[in-house]
């Protein structure tokens, strides 16, 4: 090896275990050598977010396959309670567009299968699509349901296939932050499955909360007037929000 | 004393009385106030705060001075139990916090911890002299040293006895009370001078800078450009005017700094420019202005030379060499003139090669200083051009490190265990268990290998907990460092075969931490000579370099491909570029550092200018190169601790070299009779036996320079 980086390299470590006696001396050395460090905040945040991401991985990599899938399933919750804001309120969306469990149910399928695929697709590095395109996009599938919700008493037929697009986009961006979170390299298949279940979970969960919330006033007159449009109002608000915000800022 | 120096040495100590109620309050929380109940008792990371670590060093010291005086106290005559196994003792809660807290200085540092530092800095020698000057502590080690024939000590307890009294003798404990006040004044004096040598040198190293237009980057690569064009902005951020700010919008900034100088120097085909950056780095400290180092350096010398006289050496040098491996003056001139004469002949044959590079060009002139690194890369490129980029997929940090686990298992049975689920200082440092061939657990290893903001550079082994056997069997936990590029995104890390071998000689050093075996801490693992424990570390490079254990670890990350031989002939071959420049500057610097310290007290030194053209005159420097160090810059030994000791790397080289060679010899890089010897002799021992003995126990005889001549190419072979 060369002489100077040995020489370099042994500075520190002999100032740093037997010369405790010259802290003062190892500060000043290795400033004269180096230069100060500079730590920017924003630098900082990013080296410690990819290591934390290595440290995922990591620990994904040495985990039995059972644990493995408790913990993508624990995830994919996570990913919709508490983090996945977006998600819940496209969900409530959907929630408040219909009275008949039917139809909802029928918003809720098509909506899962669709964002399934493209969360299987784009995991799968099969399709991809940038991050500032589909973000801006989700916000406004969530202006859509709710504005549709204040127009419409009940959903149209087509409105399944549009919650279909909807969830194609949806699943990109669940792609994305599984991605960000970190994917084994080897078992992808069930670790895919066990986030997409933890999601469906979540969703679930949301959907059986606002039931529980709004089940038994749904048949009350005053329900559309007060509560179904107030609250697609406020949804479409949210998501015109997120829009500008997505785009302009 | 071993153990008075290390704490008081470890220690920084921070005498605020007001803070003394804040103290008692955080007490129930303050994490190192309280026993660890973690995993193999790896310190709380998460728990301990930037705050918990000043009360933490206050209530420390307390104690340990409470347990001196405890020990001075002691109305029984003195005994080797009551005397010095209590001081063993003494100190744990300092030891403990001092341990995180300068392991973070380094590793994971942030502004307050800086502060913090330079705050506990000047405290440190004021507690350390607390101990060391105490007369009825040493009076005590006396009386046992005195009696020590009639005591029946085990032989390192005798060590530790003699260590102990060496170290308060040299600190002038037997000297009278005239001379100690001249010790005293010549200390003070001492260290206004290092703190000023070190200041103006930072003054100098910060005070210069290159600032380039666009068209003045001819010949620069797109990294060393961007990295320019970084310093500039930062320069920019720092500037308070206006004025200044506009000097550096949208330029290209170069300074002093090895990290920036190089690359320029290498890549740029501005000959003016590169003279000009140049010679403000060896230039450094001798500007006759107000931050000239000539005097300071000059001064120096002559105050040590006095001190060592007043204590009864020759010179600084000999009372340096006492407590090393190399004893005195004359052997560390042997060993050096005998390197000199080989490594300046090649730096003669590499510049003649490089002056026909000169000529071949159409250039007129005659090589110089500031020519060698741009030269010296085109002769790289044509004679040993090696493909970094080519190597690095076969060297992930995975395979390497298996690679290494992999060699210590094969020389001594060592088996690793990563433990994912223990959290430390940084998510990117990994934890593993350490178990002997037996299955018994050794210690723990925390590796943590990527460069970040918040990390210094270079590369160190330090330890979060010692080893000792004196109360119970303690295991140690054991630390490297490194600055290895991160990863980019989701791909492996890859490493350059120099990451590689520093990675190795880390790990060497590691394991100097976790196999030791000794009775007391303050005489564990790395705590020996400073020219004998590079040695343990640079000896297991050389198996990283064996082709045996190369292909063994060394797989193409994607492909699983083995790497070919031609490219480990390549890497090999590349070793042994450009050895005669760098061991003649080194050389130089470290004959430089000998003549700096012979010098006797009543010398006539005028200034370092003079004194230092004489000694390079006197071994025949020739004008392309510069010593590593002129003496105004050269930091390590007028502003840090390595007078007289700069040799000290190069006397390792030659043992881990002839080290190795035992190896070759018996045919076996793995042979189990020598691994045996060798972690017996070295790895476990500590500093509980003379370093020379150490070695020839592993050795069977002394240490001779040979194999290192053939290492570096400077036995002639190389052309
Ligand atoms: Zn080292």
């Amino acid at each position: 090896m060369s002489l100077p980086k040995t020489l370099l390299f042994c500075i520190f470590l002999v100032l740093g275990f037997s010369a405790f006696s010259h802290p003062e001396d190892e500060l000043i050395i290795s400033e004269i050598e180096q230069g100060q460090l500079s730590m920017q905040d924003q630098q900082m945040t990013a080296e410690y977010e990819a290591a934390l991401k290595r440290q995922r991985m990591r620990r994904l990599a040495a985990m039995s396959w059972q644990q493995r899938f408790l913990l993508f399933i624990k995830a994919g919750i996570e990913h919709i309670i508490p983090k996945g804001l977006d998600h819940i309120l496209f969900v409530l969306g959907l929630f408040f567009s219909s009275l008949i469990i039917g139809s909802l149910l029928w918003q809720v399928t098509s909506f899962t299968l669709a964002h399934t695929v493209t969360l299987a697709l784009a995991a799968l590095g099969i399709i991809q699509a940038p991050g500032n395109i589909v973000e801006p996009l989700i916000a406004f599938s969530i202006i859509y349901v709710a504005i549709e919700n204040c127009f419409f008493k009940e959903t149209n037929k087509w409105r399944p296939l549009i919650v279909f697009s909807f969830g194609l986009l949806h699943g990109l961006g669940f792609a994305a932050v599984l991605n960000e979170y970190g994917l084994p390299e080897n078992g992808l298949v069930p670790t895919l499955l066990a986030f997409n279940i933890g999601v469906e979970l979540g969703q679930l969960i949301v959907l059986f909360s606002a039931a529980a919330l709004f089940w038994m006033i749904r048949k009350k007159s005053w329900y559309r007037q007060w509560v179904q449009i107030p609250a697609s109002v406020m949804i479409a608000l949210v998501g015109l929000f997120w829009f500008i915000e997505r785009t302009i800022l | 004393m071993k153990k008075l120096l290390f704490i008081a040495t470890i220690v920084l100590l921070g005498a605020c009385q007001s803070q003394q109620e804040q103290t008692e309050m955080q007490s129930s929380e303050n994490p190192f106030f309280q026993e660890w109940d973690t995993p193999f008792g790896i310190p709380p990371f998460d728990k301990i705060k930037d705050e918990h670590y000043m009360p933490a060093f206050e209530k420390g010291m307390k104690e340990n001075l409470a347990e001196i005086d405890a020990i001075v106290n002691n109305p029984e005559d003195p005994t080797f139990a009551n005397t010095l196994e209590e001081l063993e003792r003494a100190g744990k809660l300092l030891t403990k916090v001092s341990r995180v807290f300068y392991n973070m200085t380094g590793s994971n540092t942030n502004p307050k911890i800086q502060e913090l530092q330079r705050e506990l800095s000047p405290i440190v020698s004021a507690h350390s002299d607390k101990i060391t000057l105490n007369e009825g502590l040493f009076k005590r080690v006396e009386a046992i040293w005195q009696a020590r024939e009639t005591l029946d000590l085990t032989s390192e307890q005798q060590k530790l006895l003699a260590d102990t009294r060496k170290s308060f003798v040299r600190s002038g404990a037997l000297l009278n009370e005239e001379q100690k006040a001249k010790i005293t004044e010549i200390n003070s004096q001492v260290s206004e001078l290092t703190t000023a040598f070190g200041q103006n040198l930072l003054a100098e190293t910060n005070g210069f800078e290159l600032i380039l237009e666009e068209e003045d980057l001819d010949g620069l690569s797109e990294g060393t450009i961007a990295a320019a064009a970084e310093t500039a902005a930062q320069k920019m951020d720092r500037a308070e005017t206006e004025e200044e700010k506009a000097k550096y919008k949208d330029k290209y900034v170069f300074t002093p700094h090895r990290s920036s100088m190089y690359p320029f120097l290498t890549e740029s085909n501005r000959r003016d420019l590169r003279e000009k950056l140049y010679k403000s780095y060896v230039q450094r400290g001798d500007n006759d202005n107000e931050t000239d180092n000539k005097q300071v350096a000059a001064k120096l010398a002559k105050l040590r030379a006095e001190r060592a006289q007043l204590m009864g050496y020759e010179t600084h040098a000999h009372f340096v060499l006492e407590e090393r491996m190399l004893k005195s003056p004359d052997e560390v001139y042997g060993l050096l003139t005998k390197l000199w004469e080989p490594a300046l002949a090649r730096a003669k044959a590499e510049v003649a090669d490089m002056q026909a590079v000169v000529d071949m060009e159409g250039h007129e002139f005659k090589l110089a200083g500031w020519d060698w690194w741009q030269y010296a890369e085109k002769v790289r490129k044509a004679k040993y051009d090696l493909d970094e980029a080519a190597i690095k997929p076969y060297l992930s940090l995975d395979n390497v490190l298996n690679g290494v686990f992999e060699t210590t298992n094969k020389l001594w049975g060592l088996t690793f265990t990563e433990l994912y689920d223990v959290n430390v200082y940084h998510p990117d440092a990994r934890v593993w268990e350490v178990k002997d061939k037996d299955g018994s657990h050794l210690g723990i290893f925390i590796g943590d290998y990527f460069t970040r903001s918040n990390k210094r550079g270079g590369a160190w082994m330090s330890s979060f907990k010692g080893q000792s056997n004196l109360d119970g069997r303690e295991r140690p936990i054991v630390v490297n460092v490194c600055n290895f590029p991160a990863p980019v995104g989701d791909n492996p890390a890859l490493l350059s075969f120099e990451n590689v071998t520093t990675l190795f000689h880390e790990f060497g050093h590691a394991m100097h931490g976790i196999l030791t075996n000794v009775t007391y801490g303050s005489m564990a693992g790395t705590s020996g000579p400073r020219d004998f424990t590079e040695f343990p570390a640079q000896i297991l490079e050389h198996w990283a370099s064996e082709p045996e254990i190369l292909k063994s670890f060394a797989k193409h990350y994607q492909t699983g491909e083995v790497i070919p031989d031609e490219l480990i002939n390549k890497l090999l071959k590349a070793s042994k570029f450009n050895q005669g420049f760098e061991n003649t500057e080194y050389l130089a610097a470290s004959l430089l550092d000998m003549d700096w310290h012979t010098v006797k007290a009543d010398e006539d030194l005028k200034d370092a200018d003079a004194f230092e053209e004489a000694s390079l005159k006197k071994i025949g420097l020739i004008d392309e190169i510069a010593p590593r160090y002129r003496s105004t810059y050269f930091s390590h030994i007028f502003a840090g601790g390595y007078a007289s000791g700069y040799y000290s790397y190069v006397h390792s080289a030659v043992l881990d070299s002839d080290g190795f060679e035992a190896f070759k010899e018996a045919g076996d890089v793995f042979d189990p009779e020598l691994a045996a010897k060798l972690r017996t002799h070295v790895y476990e021992k500590g500093s509980t036996e003379e370093a020379m003995d150490l070695y020839t126990q592993f050795r069977g005889r002394q240490p001779e320079i040979d194999a290192l001549l053939k290492v570096r190419g400077l036995d002639g072979s190389s052309d």
